[in-house]
């Protein structure tokens, strides 16, 4: 399966990135660690003219501390975010879902920022040219229905991303740079919520910096994932909870999902369920219902949906029991 | 699409190639360069048969552009062997089973030379751990844990012996 | 543990010969070749299950830039196939495509993305036929057959009965019935197969002459005989060459589509043509292990002892017979010569239906049914009351002996094997003595080493080799082995050196040129170290008398007193110097004398000084005595099995007879979480009878490579299907374990020496494999209680089974579809991803089945 063809882009600067971007709008993808946007393209999912190659600059890798939280750049690899010591000791939640990233030599190639940026999949999209005409194509790509839930018009390529639920707990923000300057923005901004429109980026804009607040520092975390082979494998459901603790009791608790909707999602109302509270397994299995209740899986990847929900609230409850004994 | 001039260093070498800017890494090197160690085992980047090492780091050239490679330092399990020898991990993986078909070694090669060059005493796990990278489907992995033992103890050895004769 | 032995080189961990090649990137595998002028070619597939291909038009692909040829099924319109009762695939189709991937036309281009393109403009009118997914609905079929010739899709069917099954279940105190399902898997050897086809230009006519294929397979000369059938030239004219091979398992071990489309390919493009399959093409290719539903019944004594067995098995062959036939007959013939089982019936259904076609895979044919078979053991031996080790232990045979089917069985390690297993897993100790949720489980299991009876009727051997020792003392093994990395090249280079005391580094191997080596009919079925073994062993031996006859010339004894040992030949102790003397008074003076450097011609008419009778001679000069003696020096051996070793006479007998079976016993070590299902193997103890381990390192990784593959169809590995549609055609999707959680795997070696093998040795590389899968089955039933009849158990399976048990409130995890008791397959295969019959095809898409599917996702 060969690549496409379409010409490199390669600037040193952001600066010269942008300006790239706007000049060729939306006949550009943007190449950063290559481990999702490669073999989608040689699956022709994606026919560019133009690659922005961003690997080569330098300002956006990097994690730095800023007024007592963190800053990382989108092309920090995940290996990196993995072993950092103070990501380690402020945002356990998220070094540890770092962790759990495919294999470890993804890692090292993937971003921080392609993470966040990770296209939705499914059994059905994910698949060679040839495969997808054989089955007359979806509607995320070339075609105009849902093998997943047929009759309707909607797509739900599960995003399946590790990192952002962590994030999303850490209240992290972005920044995104696009031809009239930058613009920062919650994460759980970013997400539409949609399998195809999975992300509010414009073609011309390009995620540049992920903003780790003070506040979220010292919550303890924990991500738990489902997957069939302890490494390679995307998320098949994946629950982070980053939790404070104060006197015996729960101070702030955030819940949040991946791999089970089309977006990473906040569990809206856990943090009424147990802020104040103290724990105890009853209340940790509450925590798993609602959880349960705000996944929404479907067939687009291994094991059923009915599987893979009840994971969300089995996960759910021991990720609340074990950030809460931590 | 037309070809674009780069220079790639391989193994110590530069290279100044005239390549499509679409060509993997992988293609480059098995193709233009006849490296032909680094293989191709799937289309969407999970067997780690072709992993080399990009300024030292385990990467997977078949999710690389080679043109993106351009003043990096590319290894390739050409560039593990030293001076014409065996290394310690080549001779152990053949010693002890660690390679039966062979077709994942080059990926593993790589793997472990990492491993090795950042940990030179890593624990089970942190193997194992390591190895999750690549997959093999002869050996069922129990051998090349042996074998990555045996070319730790190799290696002190010979760090010993290098002592020894710089003490003399 | 091995013997202590006096071999010098049989029974040593050495590293394989080929290893250095393996670990420097420097052996050439198929993809790794390259020719002046080189094509690539690429291969349209179906993407309809069943239909007739109407019309193919060719023409927009073959205007395209860079495209020099499009070949199509009228370019080689004979039938093929690697059974001579299965000639039923083309080339390319000629007339009706049967499964999504089915091979329509090849374009040869100047690069991948070219052909790639031209694909995309072969226009092809397809007629919708109405396809069969399912193999129980296929045999129902009334019409629109897979193919003409097989009425209602039934390729093969077998009804076997040994002694008195009914009467058996009448003594039995204990009958249990019960439906196991095996759900389908796939080699997913790490090398994508690649063929290159190249023609030579004839110097006598200047037209395109002979054919040289290299190509990644296991039987280069069944190639060589399908390629000289397909392209009707002589087999002469045909030279296939096997480079190193990057994994088999059976997956490469007949002709694959692609070796015989490379090289029509490139006749028609009159240059080289290289197909590298892409992963999801070799997923297509398949040839894996068929979906399987075995309703076995088994009748037991209180004192344990089996009654009978009563088995039936439908396997989902898919479009096309490859090894079906075989692989039914292994099916059932293998429910003997692992335990003394006096009355069997057997009732075998090999069924096509619209998907890649299925093959032989690693413990071709009995997996699936000892999964069943083992697991039912288990529950009839609780049953009773009896511990499943013991119950495995009152049923052994009793050898040497011939088992109601007909199977010839000398060597039988089974009995140590059990004990081993049981002694290192302190299985009495510790067995119901876990904590909660961890178990123990034992199974056990056999294989041929080789078949008795080859694929092809013919009195020919089943293996030769020739050696071949020059002046420079170099041995030279010329086999047909095929090296696929298990270490045939290793064992026989073992062989030839053990026979003629001679250093391993002498040995050189040639392997599996049909120009060079004398034929081989593979590497499958375990046969390789058996037959392709003792006819080294024998060529080995030939050589060696020649060289013994003129050392003992010269060294004034009988060739019988002497020993070849580590590159020198001695005198056995107590030939006397008398002994000697009298020898010496009648040898012929002409061959006495010794050799001055490098004497290379005319040796006979050397100035010899003549130095009387030697006690010693080294390698070399006993080489060149030997070339002075008899002018050159050449051997050769071969091996057929023994007519006592081909079974019985029934229909179907052919298949299951070998000269030696090799035995395992297993104990895995399991924990289940009680609330995701999720399956943990600690550890398997694995002991394997493999005769005798000529290299223990080999032998250890060919069972622990067995026991690790069998795991992962255990619990990870199955091929997903919709509307013949597979939804996992990557390493991504069909998930081979990675190390991360392979568990510790404990290799034990059993030598029974087989009086046939050579040196004893019989098969180590498949046998191990079958056990694994029940040996999970039965742990995961000692540690939490739930007893899984369908295979892959993966977590929600297991779940089910564990909600089901503790009646808890009913999720839906497995589509209704009970693993402790499934019923039937489902429509989309044997995968649980899909709720219901799983969401439909494009409603454009023709091929969907006339009653449309109750489609729905989740809510």
């Amino acid at each position: 399966m060969s690549l496409p063809q379409f010409k490199l882009l390669r600037p040193h600067t952001l600066a010269d990135a942008t300006k790239y971007l706007a000049k060729h709008g939306d006949r550009i993808r943007i190449l950063a660690g290559g481990t999702d946007l490669i073999p989608s393209m040689r699956q022709k999912l994606f026919e560019p003219q133009f690659v922005l190659d961003i690997r080569h600059i330098p300002e956006l890798n990097g994690i730095h501390e800023q007024g007592g939280g963190v800053t990382i750049g989108a092309l920090t690899p995940l290996s990196s975010i993995e072993h950092s010591e103070l990501l380690k000791l402020r945002y356990p939640v998220l070094t540890e879902a770092a962790s759990t990233v495919a294999s470890p030599v993804i890692r090292n190639m993937g971003t921080i920022g392609g993470n966040i940026c990770l296209d939705t999949r499914c059994l059905w999209y994910n698949q060679s040219l040839q495969w997808r005409k054989s089955c007359g194509f979806c509607i995320k790509k070339d075609g105009d229905l849902c093998h997943v839930a047929p009759g309707g018009t909607k797509c739900w390529a599960a995003f399946s991303a590790d990192t952002p639920p962590a994030l999303l707990c850490l209240n992290a923000e972005i920044e995104i740079a696009g031809p009239s300057g930058t613009r920062r923005i919650a994460l759980r901004d970013f997400y539409t919520g949609e399998g195809d429109e999975y992300r509010k980026l414009q073609p011309n804009e390009l995620l540049t910096r992920v903003f780790v607040p003070a506040e979220s520092a010292g919550y303890r975390g924990v991500y738990r994932k489902l997957r069939v082979r302890g490494s390679i494998d995307y998320p098949l459901a994946g629950v982070a909870v980053a939790i404070k603790r104060s006197n015996g009791h729960i101070a702030d608790a955030r819940v949040a999902l991946t791999g089970v909707n089309p977006a990473p999602v906040l569990v809206a109302r856990a943090a009424d369920l147990l802020n104040g509270k103290e724990l105890d397994e009853a209340l940790a299995e509450t925590v798993g219902d609602l959880a349960a209740k705000t996944a929404k899986p479907l067939t687009t990847s291994a094991l059923t949906p009915e599987y893979r929900r009840e994971m969300i609230r089995v996960f759910t409850k021991r990720a609340v029991l074990a950030a809460a004994s931590n | 699409m037309k070809k674009e001039l780069i220079e790639l260093k391989v193994n110590g070498r530069g290279y100044e190639l005239a390549i499509e800017p679409s060509a993997l890494l992988l293609d480059v090197l098995r193709q233009d360069l006849q490296l032909t160690g680094s293989k191709r085992g799937c289309d969407d980047s999970s067997c780690g048969a072709c992993t080399v090492l990009v300024d030292g780091t385990p990467m997977l050239s078949c999710a690389l552009l080679a043109a993106s490679c351009e003043g990096q330092e590319i290894t390739t399990v050409e560039g593990v062997t030293e001076h014409g020898s065996l290394a310690a991990i080549q001779k152990a993986y053949g010693d002890w089973g660690g390679s039966q078909c062979g077709y994942c070694t080059p990926g593993f090669m790589m793997t472990v030379k990492h491993l090795l060059a950042h940990n030179a005493n890593p624990t089970d796990n942190e193997i194992r751990s390591a190895l999750s990278s690549n997959l093999c489907r002869c050996t069922g992995y129990t051998q090349m844990y042996q074998a990555i033992r045996a070319a730790i103890e190799a290696e002190q050895k010979g760090i010993q012996e290098e002592k020894l004769s710089a003490i003399q | 543990m091995t013997m202590a032995t006096d071999f010098s080189i049989i029974g040593k961990p050495i590293a394989m010969v080929d290893a250095a090649g393996k670990t420097t990137g420097a052996g050439k595998y198929a993809d790794d070749l390259s020719m002046p002028g080189m094509l690539t070619g690429k291969i349209l597939h179906s993407p309809h299950p069943h239909a007739w291909v109407r019309r193919i038009d060719t023409s927009l692909a073959e205007a395209l830039e860079g495209v020099v040829a499009v070949a199509t099924g009228k370019d080689a319109p004979t039938p093929y196939g690697i059974l001579p009762v299965g000639h039923d695939e083309h080339a390319l189709v000629t007339d009706k495509v049967r499964y999504v991937g089915d091979n329509v036309a090849c374009v040869a281009a100047v690069d991948e993305a070219t052909a790639e393109k031209a694909l995309e403009l072969i226009d092809v009118e397809y007629e919708i036929l109405p396809a069969y997914f399912d193999p129980e609905d296929s045999m129902k079929a009334e019409s629109n057959f897979i193919h003409d010739n097989k009425p209602h899709n039934l390729e093969k069917d077998y009804h076997h009965v040994f002694g008195d099954p009914e009467k058996g279940f009448a003594e039995a105190d204990q009958v249990m019935e019960a439906r196991f399902i095996a759900n389908e898997v796939t080699h997913a050897a790490m090398e994508p197969h690649c063929t290159l086809a190249a023609f030579e230009i004839d110097p006598y006519t200047g037209n395109m002459g002979r054919l040289i294929v290299q190509s990644s397979t296991q039987v280069p000369y069944y190639l060589q005989h399908k390629l000289s059938l397909v392209l009707e030239m002589p087999m002469s004219q045909i030279r296939v060459i096997k480079p190193l091979v990057g994994g088999g398992f059976g997956g490469k071990s007949e002709v694959i589509p692609l070796e015989i489309i490379a090289a029509v390919t490139a006749r028609k493009a009159r240059a080289p043509v290289k197909i590298t399959y892409t992963r999801e093409e070799v997923f297509w290719a398949h040839r894996g292990r068929p979906r399987t539903i075995v309703d076995l019944k088994t009748g037991i004594k209180k004192d344990g002892h089996i009654t009978a067995v009563k088995a039936k098995v439908i396997q989902d062959g898919g479009g096309y017979c490859s090894y079906g036939v075989v692989t039914i007959l292994y099916s059932g013939a293998l429910l003997g010569a692992l335990y003394d089982i006096p009355n069997i019936q057997y009732d075998g259904y090999r069924v096509l239906t619209n998907k890649p076609v299925c093959g032989a895979m690693r413990g071709h044919g009995t997996v699936n049914v000892r999964f069943a078979f083992e697991s039912q053991l288990d529950e009839l031996a609780l049953k009773i009351g009896m511990d499943p080790a013991e119950v495995r232990r009152v049923n052994l045979l009793k050898p040497p002996c011939i088992t109601v089917n007909g199977l010839r069985v000398q060597s039988y390690g089974l009995p140590e094997c059990i004990d081993q297993v049981v002694n290192r897993s302190a299985w009495k100790a510790r067995k119901g003595k876990l904590p909660k949720n961890r178990g123990l489980g034992v199974a056990c299991s056999h294989y041929v080493s080789g078949a008795a009876n080859s694929i092809i009727r013919s009195d020919m051997p089943h293996s030769t080799v020739n050696i071949k020792i020059d002046r420079d003392g170099g041995v030279v093994v010329y086999t047909g082995a095929s090296d696929i990395g298990q270490g045939s090249d290793t064992m026989v280079a073992q062989i030839a050196a053990e026979t003629l005391g001679c250093s391993l580094s002498r040995v050189k191997v040639i392997a599996a040129d049909t120009d060079l080596t004398p034929i081989d009919i593979g590497s499958y079925s375990s046969r390789v170290t058996f037959m392709n073994g003792n006819a080294t062993l024998r060529a080995a031996q030939d050589v060696k008398r020649q060289v013994a006859t003129a050392a003992a010339k010269k060294m004034g004894c009988e060739a019988d007193d002497l020993i070849f040992r580590d590159d020198k030949i001695v005198k056995k102790e107590g030939i006397s110097r008398n002994n000697a003397e009298a020898v010496r008074a009648t040898q012929d003076a002409s061959v006495s004398g010794r050799v001055e450097g490098q004497i290379l011609r005319g040796s006979l008419q050397q100035k010899r000084e003549d130095e009387g009778p030697k006690d010693s001679l080294t390698f070399e000069e006993a080489v060149v005595a030997a070339i002075d003696f008899h002018g050159a020096l050449s051997g050769t051996g071969s091996y057929a099995p023994p007519p006592e070793a081909r079974g019985g006479k029934h229909k179907g007998a052919g298949v299951g007879p070998s000269p030696a079976y090799s035995y395992s016993a297993q104990v895995a070590e399991v924990s289940v979480d009680e609330e995701t299902g999720e399956v943990t193997v600690h550890k398997v103890w694995a002991s394997h009878d493999c005769g005798r381990a000529l290299n223990p390192v080999s032998v250890e990784g060919q069972i622990i490579g067995s026991v690790w593959m069998g795991m992962g169809q255990a619990l990870t590995e199955e091929m997903v299907w919709k509307d013949g549609l597979l939804m996992n055609p990557g390493m991504l999707e069909y998930r081979s374990p990675s190390s991360a959680e392979s568990p510790e795997i404990e290799p034990i070696i059993v030598e029974s020496v087989d009086p046939e093998g050579p040196f004893g040795a019989k098969e180590c590389s498949e046998g191990s494999l079958a056990a694994t899968i029940p040996a999970i089955a039965n742990a995961i039933y000692d540690a939490v209680g739930v007893r899984l009849h369908e295979s892959p158990f993966t977590p929600e399976r297991v779940l089910a089974a564990l909600r089901a048990k503790r009646a808890q409130k009913k999720i839906n995890l497995t589509e209704g579809i009970d693993p402790t008791a499934p019923a039937s397959f489902r429509e989309h295969g044997g995968s649980l991803w899909f709720k219901g019959k799983g969401p439909e095809r494009h409603p454009l898409d023709p091929s969907r089945r006339e009653t449309p599917a109750e489609a729905r996702g989740d809510d």
